[in-house]
């Protein structure tokens, strides 16, 4: 039988199945504009070195998206940003090489919230992307392009990144499993920045096969990427042996969707039924989560996003005289809203006299966030998490404001803040729309977040919205 | 937040605002820091402040020049064209060079 990768092998390729595959990409981007440039009539780009495989990779001439914060050579890297409106991205990242050299085919580029700020994918500055279970709902952000297309079935699978839950929350509200790994497991080189010391590339699939597999071919230690890291031999061991034995849930746990609710507990009973343990626990430093991660992750943003000054690329105001007003004028006619709001709020924690105040007062929470995780992964070999405290909003006024948006992160962005692996998985779905839950292990554990997926999978048939095919395919 | 206060952190951001951006911003600032003060209710003392999570040191290269190498990890090559890549992406230049409005 051939695998979930080796069906979509050669799809691109000329003839019948490329006709109707083209013809169903554009139906779904026609009704959920999940893409900012799509190219699947691309014959195969060699990788750098020219030397494409096509031989036994499970990988070979299999497409896959990007999300459009991530460059791929020969197409755009907008970051759903004005400010680089027609910039052509002259490498790859690393993590984008990596599967081009397994012979994978970028078919195209999808949509975000601008530089990842987001969780609705609404702040592109470009389109608006809707979620395939239901139009008039969003699909979640900030890689909210990346995960309709994968839940409407265009790609097996599609990369984001997640900063504070900005590939599992989408991958939630689309109904498909969203990898974050480990910091540093996935080399960042070629991601555009917008908080150093969070952020990662992530994996968005219907299958969980497939998110390991492509995970196998991204990760490693990359010499162009300095915080890249693997784990030592020692870890890497007890990654290995590791089993789904105990899982943590917390405890007493308010300001759930209640069918959210009822999922966690369903679940929870349900791996309790499998024959592993379930403990509640307490995580006391919940509640502080967001505010650490907006001080730091809006604090690096304002540094990272300083390069961007209308004068070696990207937009360049018309209306200046002086550089430094070019620089402003740039600035300000660039960026969308959110982003300047993230970008005064950094600037701002880090000003003289403010620092210990805001950023110090946040690194030491994240100390304490952190050492809640040591203390949980102590006792259990998980930690099982709701993604977001809601199933999709609708788009605009109807759904959630922006502030409201950053305290439903609770859930997600403390691996960020921590460093370690999670994964969202699809727990059913509830009124029609997906619903999502994670696992959380330590650092370098993504093997055991795998397992433990794998059981969660028994008690969940596969889903797919409307409209889902894979007649292409065959 | 004092509108000089937001005036001069948009000033230090190299961002302009309009009258309408301070009145919006001057709101929504003033909520998230109100909010980043919940982290007062927290006792920290004791605790070091995380930088990074997992970083023990910093790992740097040998300070080598060489050209923009247009590809991954150690393929590193002198191909020329490749700083033209990068210079296309320039939005105003002269040749090889970088436009800029005049200085003096």
């Amino acid at each position: 039988m051939l695998s979930e990768l080796e069906r979509w092998s050669g799809v691109l390729d000329e003839g019948v199945r490329r006709t109707s595959y083209a013809r169903y990409l554009s139906s779904w981007e026609d009704r959920i504009g999940a893409f900012l440039e799509l190219k699947p009539d691309s014959r195969l780009p060699p990788a750098d070195d020219g030397k494409t495989a096509r031989g036994d990779e499970s990988l070979s001439a299999v497409p896959f998206a990007v999300k459009d914060n991530i460059a791929v050579k020969g197409f755009g890297l907008t970051c759903g940003s004005k400010i680089l409106e027609g910039f052509r991205s002259p490498y790859s990242a690393t993590c984008v090489d990596r599967l081009l050299k397994k012979g994978a085919v970028v078919v195209g580029k999808t949509n975000l919230d601008e530089f990842g700020m987001g969780s609705s994918t609404d702040n592109s500055a470009y389109k608006r992307t809707s979620n395939p279970w239901d139009t008039t709902r969003v699909a979640g952000g900030s890689s909210g392009g990346s995960a309709a297309a994968v839940a409407a079935g265009m790609v097996p699978f599609a990369l984001g990144t997640d900063t504070g839950g900005s590939v599992r929350q989408p991958a939630s509200f689309c109904g498909v499993y969203g990898l974050k790994p480990t910091y540093g497991a996935i080399s960042r080189y070629g991601l555009t920045a917008y908080a150093s010391s969070l952020e990662t590339p992530g994996i968005l699939a219907a299958s969980l096969n497939v998110v390991e597999a492509v995970f196998g071919a991204a990760h490693g230690v990359d010499p162009m990427d300095q915080t890249s890291l693997e784990p030592d031999a020692e870890t890497l061991s007890r990654a290995e042996a590791a089993q789904p034995r105990k899982v943590a849930v917390l405890r007493g746990l308010s300001g759930l969707d209640p069918e959210i609710a009822s999922a966690y507990a369903r679940t929870a009973e349900k791996l309790s039924a499998l024959g592993l343990e379930v403990v509640e626990v307490d995580m006391p430093t919940l509640e502080y989560v967001v505010p650490s991660y907006y001080v730091i992750a809006t604090a690096e943003a304002s540094a990272n996003l300083a390069r961007f000054t209308g004068i070696g690329y990207g937009r360049r105001s018309s209306s200046a005289e002086t550089p430094d007003e070019l620089v402003r004028a740039s600035r300000s006619e660039g960026f969308g809203e959110e982003v300047k709001l993230r970008i005064l709020l950094g600037t701002y924690v880090l000003r003289s006299g403010f620092q210990s105040r805001y950023y110090l007062k946040a690194q030491r929470v994240r100390t304490a966030i952190r050492n809640d995780f040591t203390r949980i992964f102590g006792t259990a070999s998980l930690l099982m998490m709701p993604v977001f405290p809601v199933k999709a909003f609708p788009h605009g006024d109807a759904g959630m404001d922006a502030f409201q948006q950053k305290l439903a992160d609770r859930f997600t962005c403390a691996a960020n803040l921590a460093g370690v692996p999670a994964l969202a998985f699809p727990a059913g779905t509830a009124g029609g729309l997906p619903v999502g839950l994670q696992f959380m292990a330590p650092a370098f554990h993504e093997s055991l977040l795998f397992r433990a997926a794998r059981l969660a999978a028994g008690i969940f048939p596969v889903e797919h919205p409307a409209g889902y095919s894979e007649e292409f395919l065959s | 937040m004092l509108k000089e206060e937001l005036e001069i952190t948009a000033s230090l951001a190299y961002l302009h605002l309009s009258e309408t951006e301070m009145g919006r911003f001057s709101e929504s600032v003033e909520r998230m820091l109100g909010y980043f003060e919940t982290m007062d209710r927290m006792d920290v003392d004791g605790l070091e402040p995380t930088i990074h999570a997992l970083l023990a040191e910093n790992k740097i290269r040998t300070d080598n020049p060489a050209p923009f190498n247009n590809c991954n990890n150690n393929n590193f090559n002198n191909n020329e064209n490749s700083n033209a890549e990068l210079l296309n992406n320039v939005p105003e230049s002269e040749g090889r060079l970088i436009s800029i409005p005049n200085i003096l």
